[in-house]
This record gives C-alpha cells, structure tokens and sequence, in this order.
C-alpha cells in the first residue's frame, strides 16, 4: 500500500484515501443493479463498504458509473434487506412472516415441490428468473433436471423480440460496429441512460466526424449530437423502415450484388415497398417525407452505416417482431451486414464468447419434456427461444389449461413486470405454493409462502465477461447481510434437496463454471490471479462469416420473406400494421383517449424497481411523474407538480404532471414499476404482440386529468 | 498559489447524475439526503427546434469568493495549496450568511444546522486523485484541475473545431 507523508490521518481518513494509515483498502467486485455489470473498487474499512467508485482498469467502464452504481451503499446496506429465510404464517392474504432456518427453508421448498411434482407433473412447477442474469443458466439447468420445460425470465419482455426479429432475417444478430462506422442509425434507444458507463467511445466517435441518425419519439441526450432526428409517432417504425426502403430501392442506393447473392424474397419486399413513400410514410409516422428521405440516403450512401437498436423500445409493441424485421432488413439491403463498419456478428453466449453455456442449460432435450406454457400459441417464439414465453403464464394459472400451473420457484419476482400486472398479482395468489428469493421483501416477495434472501454482488463470487474479451472473477468484498446467499448458491443447495442425479452441479459454482467456459481456453484459477479482471486473448472474429458457411437460416440466405414466419402462418414479410390502439386504428377510443401512452423509456436513476427505494436515486425524482408536452399540458390546463390522472380504457393512477418537450405533441411518457402508481395497471393482459408474445407496453391510447386538489 | 476550479462541457453533459450521488457517496451525505452538487436541465426552442441542455454545478470555488467576506467567524476559507473556498464546521455558527451571499446556491445546511459545501474533495486532490464527481462522469463533461490548465483544454477544442471549418471552406 502507497503511504501518504503530506497528509494528516484525518485528511486521509475524509478523502476515505486507502492505505495503510487509514486501513482502507480496496477490493474489487462488480455492480449488478443493471446488466452493465461495471467494475467497480469498493473501499473496505473494517469489513464495511464506505465508498464505491468505477474501476479505472476495466475497459467496460474506464473508472466510471452511473447513478445507480454510485448509490450501491445504499443498495447493499439498505435497512429493508431480508435476512434469514421467511416462511409466511396465516394464510395466503396474510403478510406476516416468522424467521426460519435454511435447512428447515430447503427442506420445506424440496418436500412441497417434489409432492406437486407427484401429483401434477414436473411441469406444474415454474422456474422464473426476474431481472438477475448470471444465475440463468443454473436455474435452467435445475428446472430441466426437474422435469419441467418451463423456466421463463424477465427476458419474456426484454431483447429475446429482437432477437427473434433478426434470427427471422438472418439466422443471427449483429452489433453495431461503431468504431469503424462512419454513420450510426440509432434506432430508439438512449445509451447515455441505459449503458451510462460505455458512452464516452460514442462521443469520441461523433467528435470524430461520426454521423448520427436518431430515430424515436423522445428527445434523449443523444438528440442534440444528431445530424438527423427522425421523430416517430410511438409503434411505427415498421413504416419509418419500409419509408427508408422504398427511398433506397428507388434511388438505386441498395447494395445490389449483396441482395441478388444473398436474400431471399426481394422481389415481394420491393413490390410491398412501393406503397412507402415519402408522403404516405409521412402520414404514419408524422416524420417529415424530406426528413425520410434525408435520412435513407445518409444511411445507404454513407461507405459504411451500421445500426444500433435498444434491447425492447422497438419490440414494446403490438407489431413489435415486424417492426425489428423491417428496422433491421436495412442493413442487408444496404450490404452492411457483417461488414466492418457495419453490423459484425459475435458470439452470443452469457459470456461473451464460445462456451458450452447451451449444453449445460438444456440438461434435458425439449422432446423429454411436456410442452411450455403457450408452446402452441406462439410457435415462432418455441422455436427461436430455449425458454418459456412467461406473459402467458397468468392466463394459464387462471385457466389450468392445458394443464395446471400449481407452483413456482422465483428469484427476483415482480408481478409489475407484467401488462394487466393486478391480473399476474390474482394468478400467483391461486398457485399451490410460490417461493420467492430476493435482496428485499418486495410486493411479489410478499405474495410468496417461502421467501429466502439472496446477496448483493458485493457478497458473493461471480464471474462477469465483457464482449469482447474482458473477464473477472470476484470474490465477496463484505460478508453476506444476514444469513444471505449467493443465488447460485442457492440453486445448487436445492438441486442436492430435491435429489438431482447431477454430479456436476454437485461439484459447486466454480467446476460448473469451469466446465461451461472450457473452450475458450482459460480457467476460474487464471482469472482469481487477477483480483480486478484481466484481458483473455482476443479471438479474432471473421466478417462476412456468411459468405463461408451460408446465413443460420432455413434458405441459407438473408430472409426478406421469412420461410418460418410463413410455414407458421404469419405475414412472410415484415407487413407494417398500425398498433392495437392507436388513433388510427382505434377511432372510436381515441376520442376518449385521445394521447399516446409510451411507457418505461429509462430515466436515468432508475432501473426498474430497483432503485425506487434508495434514498439518494429516489431524491433525483422523486415522484411518479408522467411527462407530458406543453401543448397538451395547456389544452387540459396542466402544470409542473399538478395532481394528474393518468388513464386508458382499463385502469388509472394517479401521479405528477411533468411538463417537458422530451415528449413530442400527443405523447405521454411514464416510468414503469412504481409500487405507488404502477402504469402496468392500465395496459391489458393481452396486449401483445402476436409473434414474440411480447407486451405493448409502448404505443397505447390514454388521457389525462387534473385532479383538483381540495 | 494555483487557483484549481470544475470545468464543465455543456455539449457532452446527459443529465445522468451520477457525480450527485457519487459525490454524496464521497462525502457521506447520507442521513440528510443534502447534495453539493445539482444538475438542472433546460429546455429551450420549439417542437422541430427544441434543445434540451443540462448543467451540473457545484461551489465554482470563486477566485474573490462572497461566502467567505460573508462569514462572521472565518469559518470559510481558501486553501492555500490550491484556493479550493473550504469550511471549518467546527467554527461556523449556521448563521446562513454564507447563503445570502453565494450566488449559484453552492452552500447547504447539514442536520446540524451548520454549513457544508463541495471542497473539490480536496484530500484527495492533493493526493493526485479526482474529485469523486469528476472520476465518475462517464461523458467528461465535468473535469476539475488548475484553472490555467483547464482554459488550456477548452481553448485547444475550440481551436480544433474552429480550423476544421477553416479546412473544409478553404475545400470548398
């Protein structure tokens, strides 16, 4: 440790300066209140966290945070965090909870599980991840083990419809390459608030001459660097795309060699394109048609374009999957698909790079299971995605059909997640038994009969890898609050309670870990010899990986007409429909209802639920607020701070009016989750698109009202 | 003595917040949920035309600075090694002088009723390390350091940008 001669203790001791003087020092671990996961260096003074800051030595955040990672003391330490497993008294509507033991906890959890299993099948029994990510692949692997096909996550309404929107068109996804890019279309997503810590390399490329299209409804940090700003109507993107197409295709601006070696189905996408002018695509989207134009011919005639989408604000809708079909088609059409400076693919794994991460999840081939919950209504879905479709998991509940739902092993449960979220709230009271493991005890935690506490990052090992070849692992920087545990843990401990033939499993996190990142050459023992995380040796990834072994596709091409889409009786090409209620095609709401409800854009302090109860994240807003644009906010006589109704034809709540031109004319944006004023409430269960299963939750009909106050 | 000060990029500023709660982070500024620094956001224009810009501020730690004539009991000060304007909280009275005669708002009252400001984090200046604001700021917006040298900065961008279109005319 350096020591510091200029300086008094005191001095030392306010600037919390490690050393050996003040006895600060500094360990490493990682944030996990988002899936950036930033490096951070946590300060220790006598087994307690005083101070956090970014990781200078990890290139994913370079020293920095957001302000959500900045308040993880407030996280970690938070006075509301469970400490021993809790097993509710009285009744399923009873709140009260008494202490119990781990082994009596696991115990009870095994006993109850494997009795339903008995009667009901193993697939009566829900696995459910939540937000948390590097637990998946061991609650996978333990719902197979089990029996059941149904483990499902939070990943049924974030990025798995983007996904199955670009595996429709290529079989694979591809990432922006920005770095060699000398155009970037961002395609409604903020950066600057989802993935603070990673934007300075956007910056510096824009500084550079980077040129920035940005299209969505908001104005976001990113709006003031944009050379375009293409502000949609919120859920028709689809017709932006196809707008941009038919420009591209009329001014001969496509990338014709790419297109007549290696798609299919250009000839109908061209003719369906033809209706997208410039004044009709105008007239859906409210862009401007010299805008459009302006823009498609940046994008296409640029040397090298690629595109950046956000993981849901594209598939957030009714049309969502064939809203990202028609955004992404764009950069086959325009020849940039893995092309340097365009859109390269990467491997996708948890990790980062090649692992047997698929082999060690899927314990148990589908074909040895029952089928997944909604398996026959969204066929596209069983077919790209390896999990259970969780939105119509409540529907089933409720329905028993075609077999019964009767228990669920959850971590980090929120019923807020879900549209018609009061509905996911009735359906869990009705299941047999429901255990919920979490940092707090939550609304959804306390629906629960069992509830265990997990740790923080900052308490338990983990591994994190950053794309593309940065890797820790951490050892726990604090002791566990409580009797907390590591959720993987956790998951193990069961595994060996409910009697799982799994040796692996058995040996513990780290062999499995080890097993699962095999190929890739390195080992756990490797990374504990560099406490803040080290650099793997790049793997050079090829572009144009298409062009040796064919697109991942049923026709080994580029699908402008999707062959799996079709053989499952969908529109084959990326068809623009007009969302469930919007003016256009709900005229007789919208006179109720007359504005659009574009909902859970991040605000910057927020990460779903989690930070709502910190008290220096919540002091940033402090109130649930819609943000309503100043026209609107005249017409219904609406100011700053007013009390203010928030409706649709389902439900209300009521919050604080924000005026702010962040939203454009006829648009009101809500953050989601507000235990207080949950907007999930006025969106209908079934609000979903057809394809992906996912929920709507950004184009909507509603209104709002002062709310006199007496 | 060398005058250090914040500099603030307003182009490169996202309202994240972060250097609020990192600086609370730094400075324990936990029981009062008080912050030394604020960032306000600013809308300006219409519709197509709209702007919206944000700014973080904290103490400017004024050359000439109102708080510490204003201070009855010297409890404000200038370090100095780097004129950083400083509280002796032992000494001040929590009369709010102080208040009346910042400009920016920079001054804040704890649970105690006395004084407590940004002091540039200087233990930790003086010990080569960043404020906490401006290690955590993702964008570079926020920087601090001694003010010749951060007029240097700003003045070499400003440069570049001002002969790049010097270039691309002379093209033309």
């Amino acid at each position: 440790m350096i020591s510091h001669p200029d300086l008094s203790i005191e001095q030392l001791q306010e600037g919390k300066i490690s050393g050996f003087e003040t006895q600060i020092e500094i360990k490493k671990t990682t944030c996990a209140i988002c899936s950036a996961n930033c490096g951070i260096d946590a300060s220790v003074k006598d087994g307690v966290v005083i101070k956090v800051e970014g990781t200078a030595e990890n290139p994913a955040n370079k020293g920095t945070l957001c302000s959500k990672g900045a308040a993880n003391r407030q996280y970690i330490y938070h006075e509301d965090r469970i400490r021993t497993p809790l097993l509710k008294r009285g009744g399923k509507n009873s709140t009260e909870f008494e202490p119990i033991s781990w082994d009596q906890a696991l115990d009870i959890i095994s006993s109850r599980m494997l009795e339903i299993k008995d009667q009901s099948g193993p697939e009566s029994v829900v696995f459910f991840s939540g937000f948390p990510k590097r637990l998946r692949p061991f609650l996978k692997r333990l719902a197979h083990g089990f029996g059941s096909p149904n483990y499902c996550t939070e990943s049924s309404t974030c990025f798995y419809a983007t996904l199955i929107a670009n595996k429709l068109n290529y079989g694979c996804a591809g990432e922006a390459d920005i770095q060699n890019s000398e155009c970037l279309l961002v395609w409604s997503t903020n950066p600057f608030h989802s993935a603070t810590a990673d934007v300075s390399n956007l910056l510096d490329a824009i500084d550079t001459g980077l040129k920035i299209i940005e299209v969505g409804p908001l104005i976001t940090p990113l709006s003031s660097h944009a050379d375009i700003h293409l502000r949609i109507r919120p859920g028709t993107s689809g017709a932006l795309a196809l707008g941009m197409a038919h420009v591209i295709i009329e001014e001969g601006l496509y990338d014709s060699d790419f297109v007549n070696h290696w798609t299919v189905g250009f000839d109908e996408y061209r003719k369906y394109t033809k209706q997208f002018t410039p004044s009709a695509t105008e007239e859906i989207t409210s862009v401007p048609a010299a805008s459009i134009i302006q823009a498609a011919r940046l994008y296409a005639s640029s040397k090298t374009s690629s595109l950046m989408s956000g993981a849901s604000p594209t598939v957030h809708h009714t049309n969502g999957v064939q809203n990202h079909r028609a955004i992404t088609a764009l950069i086959g059409l325009t020849g940039n698909f893995d092309r340097k400076g365009g859109n390269r693919v990467i491997p996708s794994s948890h990790y980062g790079f090649n692992t047997r991460q698929d082999e060690f999840e899927q314990s148990k081939p589908w074909s040895e299971m029952a089928p997944r919950i909604a398996q026959e209504v969204l066929p596209v879905w069983s077919e790209l995605v390896e999990q259970a479709q969780a939105i119509p998991l409540p529907a089933q509940i409720h329905s028993g059909k075609p077999y019964p739902i009767r228990a669920m092993l959850a971590f980090g449960l929120n019923y807020r997640m879900w549209p018609g979220s009061d509905n996911m709230k009735e359906s869990l009271k009705k299941l047999d038994f429901l255990v919920d493991i979490d940092l707090f005890l939550t609304d959804s935690a306390k629906l629960a009969d069992l509830v265990l506490p997990a740790c923080t990052s900052f308490e338990k090992n983990d591994l994190r890898v950053w794309s593309p070849n940065y890797a820790i692992w951490t050892e726990p920087v604090i002791k566990p609050v409580g009797e907390s545990r590591s959720d993987i843990n956790i998951i193990i401990d069961l595994a060996d309670k409910l009697g799982l033939d799994d040796p692996l499993l058995k040996q513990g996190q780290e062999a499995c870990l080890d097993w699962i990142i095999k190929p890739s050459g390195f080992t756990i023992s490797d990374l504990k010899a560099a406490p803040g995380g080290m650099f793997l040796p790049e793997i050079e990834t090829p572009f144009f990986q298409y062009k040796e072994k064919g697109f991942p596709t049923p026709s080994g091409k580029m699908e402008f007409c999707s062959s799996i889409l079709k053989k499952a009786g969908y529109d084959a090409l990326p068809k623009y429909v007009e969302p469930k209620h919007s003016p256009v095609s709900a005229p007789e709401m919208a006179l109720d209802y007359p504005l659009i409800l574009n909902t859970g854009s991040r605000l910057p302090m927020f990460m779903h639920s989690r930070t709502f109860r910190l008290p220096w994240t919540r002091a940033l807003r402090h109130d649930p607020m819609a943000d309503i644009n100043p026209i609107d906010g005249e017409r219904r006589d609406i100011k700053t701070g007013d009390t203010i109704k928030l409706s649709t034809h389902r439900s209300s709540i009521t919050v604080k009016a924000h005026i702010t031109q962040r939203v454009p004319p006829g648009v009101v944006a809500m953050f989601h989750a507000y235990p207080e004023a949950d907007v999930n409430l006025l969106i209908e269960p079934d609000y979903c698109d057809p394809i992906s299963g996912y929920p709507g939750f950004k184009s909507l009909l509603c209104e709002v009202t002062k709310i006199m106050d007496d | 003595m060398t005058q250090f000060a914040f500099s603030f990029d307003v182009s490169r500023c996202s309202a994240c917040l972060a250097c609020v709660v990192a600086c609370q982070d730094q400075n324990d500024l936990i029981v009062e949920n008080i912050a030394f620094r604020q960032v306000t956001i600013h809308e300006e224009g219409e519709l197509s035309s709209v702007k919206i810009s944000s700014l973080s501020l904290a103490c400017c730690h004024c050359g000439d600075a109102p708080c510490v004539k204003a201070c009855p009991t010297n409890a404000i000060f200038k370090q100095d090694d780097t004129g950083v304007v400083d509280i002796n909280r032992d000494i001040c009275i929590g009369c709010h002088c102080c208040e009346l005669a910042c400009p920016f708002g920079a001054t804040k009252f704890a649970e105690d009723g006395k004084m407590a400001k940004c002091n540039l984090c200087h233990s930790r200046l003086t010990n080569n390390l960043e404020p906490a604001c401006v290690k955590v700021c993702s964008t570079k917006a926020l920087k601090a350091g001694p003010l010749e040298e951060l007029t240097k900065q700003k003045t070499e961008k400003a440069s570049v940008i001002i002969l790049k279109s010097l270039i691309t005319t002379q093209n033309k």
